[in-house]
């Protein structure tokens, strides 16, 4: 297999995971999604919650979700490592509060 | 990484933003430029200037100012060629002062250059908060 077609079948990825909050969707841990959707610039990441959608990038959009504690939290990863950058979203969103 | 340099009037509001930012956007270089010479309310050249020079590491700089003189301030300090090493650019965003930092502090964090740090800042003036 060349490496352009393993790298068109990478980017058609697409992993969806479902977080229930432990804590409020507040400025740190959307700074925390935010600072991850910049580490992986060519995989789209995007949060929803009740009928609000925000790309991951968007610190403020994020923020914006206004999702609190028990809420659920979709995320949709889609793009190279789709699945292991879902982990890393799904594990700052799930993480209690220190 | 694109430094960013906080513009207000108030020292305390300046330094709590500058906190705030370096909470969300973990390993952000973000420098409080707040008050006058004498510490009373308002903009100071010198203070601008030194923490233009703090803040940059060579990617370049982006002032974030409150609002009135700050701005002002920062465009007249932005029309003379600056002390800072030369080559390196200082942008003047056009952004709201929380917001603004805190989306600029997350894509300068990332890494991101000053062009998409500046987008960054200014696209939070779309951003609602409800």
């Amino acid at each position: 297999m060349s490496v352009s077609s393993e790298a068109h079948r990478s980017a058609d990825e697409v992993v969806e995971r479902t977080v229930i909050l432990p804590k409020h969707l507040h400025a740190r841990p959307a700074g925390q999604v935010a600072q991850a959707a910049a580490r992986h610039t060519d995989t789209s990441i995007d949060l929803a919650a009740g009928s609000r959608r925000a790309n991951a990038r968007s610190v403020l959009a994020v923020m914006g979700l206004g999702a609190v504690t028990g809420a659920e939290v979709r995320v949709t990863v889609a793009g190279p490592d789709a699945a292991a950058v879902a982990d890393e979203v799904c594990e700052i969103l799930a993480t209690p509060e220190s | 990484m694109v430094g960013i340099v906080l513009v207000s009037h108030s020292i305390g509001l300046a330094e709590g933003a500058a906190e705030l930012v370096a909470q969300i956007a973990r390993g952000v270089r973000v420098v409080p430029a707040g008050g006058t010479d004498d510490g009373r309310l308002g903009t100071s050249t010198q203070r601008i200037y030194a923490a233009i020079t703090a803040a940059d590491t060579g990617d370049g700089v982006l002032l974030i100012p409150d609002l009135g003189s700050s701005v002002l301030t920062a465009l007249s300090l932005l029309a003379d060629p600056g002390p800072w090493r030369s080559g390196n650019r200082v942008v003047l965003a056009d952004a709201p002062f929380i917001e603004g930092a805190v989306a600029a502090g997350v894509a300068a964090s990332g890494g991101f250059d000053l062009a998409t740090v500046t987008m960054a800042a200014q696209e939070a003036r779309d951003v609602r908060k409800l």
